[in-house]
C-alpha cells in the first residue's frame, strides 16, 4: 500500500511540476554525460597506453649452442612467470626474415652467413607492463642459463610510463572534480524541483503524515528522475560516441558497463540528492 | 485537554510570547484575538508543535513539549486540525482529493477514505463541489475545503489562524456558522482573529493577545 502510494504520488509528481522535472531531467542528463564522456576518455586513453606497452616486446638473445629441448625448457621457464603474456622462439632464420623485411637489406650476401643469434621475444601481460615490474623480469631472464643478453627499449617504457602516471594524475583530479560538479549539479536540481512544492510537505507535515510517509514520494521522484536522466545520459553517450567514432577515433571503445554505470550513478544520485533534500523539510 | 504553563517564547532578542498559560477544555470554544503580530500565531504553532517554548511547557493531551520525541508529533497532529487565513490547498487536486489527501498520508485506505471525505465534505457543504479544482471554488468554499481536510482525521480539536482573513464579511460569517457547528458536535475549537467584530455574534471565552501577553478579555464572557 505504502509503496504503491510512493510510487504513484512520484509518477504524479512529474505531472505536477512539468516544468521543474524536464529541467531537473536534462540537468542530471548533461551532468552524467559530462562524468560518462569523461570515463569514456580516460578509459580510451588508458587503453591506448596499455597498446603501446604491449607493443614494447624483451628480446632475449639465447647461447646458439644451445639444443633444442634446452631452448624449449628455457622458453617454457620464461613462460611460467605470471607477468609474461606471451614467449616465442625465434630461430636465426626467421630472425634474417625480419630482418630482411625491416630494413630491406641482404645480410647473408653481404656476409656470407647470418649474424643473427637465436632468441626469445616476449610481451608482458598489461598488469605486469610497468617500469619496475619490467626491470624485475628482465633481471631474473637475465641471470638465467643459457641466456646471452636481453634488449627492451627501456627509455622508450620510461616514458611511457611517466606520462602514464601523469595522465592518471590528471585524469584523477579531473575525475573527480567531474563528479563533485555534476553530484552537486544533480543536488541543487533535486532541490530545486522539491522547493518549488514545499508546499505539500507543510500540509503533510500538519496533517499528520511520519516523515517516512513524507520522504517516500520524493526519494521515489528522485530516484525516477535520476533514472530517466541517466537513460537520456546513456542516449547522449552512444549518440556522440558513435559520431565521434565515425568521423576521427574509429577504435573508440564505449564498453556496455559505462552505460549500466551512468544510469546506476543517475539513480543513486537521484536517491541522495532527493533524500538530503526533503529531510531540509522535515525539521518538525 | 491542552495546558499551556508559563510558555514563553524567544527568537533572537525578541520576546514574542510572555509567560503564557492558557487552558482549554473539552469541546470548548476559544477565541484568541489581538492585533497582527501580537503572537497569535506563535500561539497556535506551539499546541501543534510546530514550534518549540524558549521556557515553559504545552501539554496537548497526553503529548508534552518538554519531552516529545520528534516521532510523535505526527500522532499529535492527527489529533489537531488546523486551518489558516490563506487555505493552503494543493491546486492540482480537486476537493475530494485535497480532503482525502490527509486521510491518504496517514495510511488510510480507499474505502475508509471514500466514506470520511464524503462525509465531511457532506459537513461542511461541498459534497455537490467534490469534483472541482480549487481554482474554481470562491474563498468562503476554499476554507470550507481547508476546514474539512482539518476534520478529516476527526480531531480533538481545530485551531483556525485568521480563518475569515481573506474573506468578505459575508462570507466570514458563515465560516464562522460553520466553526461553531462543528463545536457544537463536541470538537473544540480555538480561533485566532483580530476581527473583533465578527466574533461578537458567538461570544465565547475570549483571550487577547498584546505584544506577546495573553489576558482574558472579559467583554462577553
Amino acid at each position: 500500500m505504502k509503496i504503491i502510494f510512493f510510487v504513484k504520488e512520484g509518477i504524479l509528481g512529474f505531472k505536477r511540476a512539468r516544468i521543474a522535472v524536464t529541467v531537473g531531467i536534462l540537468s542530471i542528463a548533461l551532468s552524467l554525460s559530462l562524468i560518462g564522456g569523461f570515463g569514456i576518455v580516460a578509459q580510451n586513453l588508458s587503453d591506448l597506453f596499455r597498446q603501446y606497452y604491449k607493443k614494447a616486446v624483451i628480446e632475449i638473445f639465447i647461447n646458439p649452442s644451445l639444443k633444442t629441448d634446452q631452448i624449449n625448457q628455457l622458453t617454457k621457464n620464461i613462460q611460467k612467470s605470471t607477468a609474461v603474456e606471451h614467449a616465442k622462439f625465434i630461430s636465426p632464420e626467421e630472425a634474417l626474415k625480419d630482418f630482411e623485411k625491416d630494413f630491406g637489406a641482404d645480410l647473408v650476401t653481404v656476409l656470407d652467413e647470418n649474424p643473427l643469434p637465436p632468441s626469445i621475444r616476449v610481451t608482458l601481460t598489461a598488469e605486469a607492463s610497468d617500469l619496475e615490474n619490467t626491470d624485475a623480469i628482465v633481471e631474473t631472464i637475465r641471470r638465467m642459463d643459457g641466456v646471452d643478453d636481453v634488449v627492451y627499449q627501456r627509455e622508450i617504457l620510461k616514458v611511457i610510463n611517466e606520462y602514464f602516471l601523469i595522465g592518471i594524475i590528471i585524469s584523477l583530479t579531473l575525475g573527480v572534480v567531474i563528479f563533485i560538479t555534476a553530484t552537486l549539479l544533480i543536488f541543487n536540481t533535486i532541490r530545486l524541483t522539491i522547493y518549488a512544492r514545499r508546499t505539500i510537505i507543510e500540509i503533510m507535515k500538519l496533517v499528520g503524515a511520519t516523515n517516512y510517509f513524507i520522504k517516500g514520494p520524493f526519494i521515489m521522484e528522485g530516484i525516477i528522475q535520476g533514472m530517466i536522466g541517466g537513460g537520456f545520459a546513456c542516449l547522449l553517450m552512444w549518440f556522440f560516441g558513435n559520431l565521434i567514432k565515425s568521423l576521427f577515433a574509429p577504435n573508440l571503445i564505449i564498453p556496455l558497463y559505462f552505460y549500466f554505470s551512468v544510469l546506476g550513478i543517475g539513480t543513486f544520485l537521484g536517491f541522495l540528492g532527493s533524500y538530503f533534500s526533503v529531510n531540509k523539510y522535515l525539521q518538525y | 485537554m491542552i495546558e499551556i504553563f508559563n510558555a514563553s517564547v524567544q527568537i533572537e532578542n525578541k520576546y514574542l510570547l510572555h509567560n503564557v498559560s492558557l487552558k482549554i477544555q473539552k469541546g470548548e470554544f476559544v477565541y484568541l484575538i489581538g492585533k497582527t503580530g501580537s503572537g497569535k500565531t506563535t500561539l497556535l504553532r506551539l499546541i501543534y508543535m510546530d514550534l518549540f517554548p524558549s521556557k515553559g511547557n504545552i501539554i496537548v493531551q497526553s503529548f508534552s513539549s518538554s519531552n516529545i520525541r520528534r516521532k510523535q508529533i505526527p500522532y499529535l497532529r492527527r489529533k489537531v486540525g488546523v486551518v489558516f487565513q490563506d487555505f493552503k490547498l494543493l491546486f492540482d487536486r480537486n476537493v475530494f482529493e485535497n480532503v482525502g489527501f490527509a486521510l491518504k498520508v496517514v495510511g488510510a485506505n480507499r474505502r475508509q477514505i471514500k466514506s470520511r471525505v464524503l462525509s465531511v465534505l457532506t459537513q461542511v457543504g461541498l459534497h455537490h463541489r467534490r469534483y472541482h479544482m480549487p481554482k474554481n471554488l470562491s474563498g468562503g468554499e476554499k476554507q470550507r475545503v481547508a476546514i474539512a481536510r482539518a476534520l478529516v482525521n476527526e480531531p480533538f480539536i481545530l485551531l483556525a489562524d485568521e480563518p475569515t482573513g481573506n474573506l468578505d464579511p459575508h462570507v466570514s460569517l458563515e465560516i464562522l456558522d460553520l466553526l461553531e457547528d462543528i463545536n457544537r458536535k463536541g470538537t473544540a475549537v480555538l480561533m485566532a482573529t483580530h476581527n473583533y467584530s465578527l466574533i461578537k455574534k458567538y461570544p465565547h471565552k475570549t483571550f487577547m493577545l498584546d505584544n506577546g501577553y495573553l489576558n482574558e478579555h472579559k467583554l462577553w464572557t
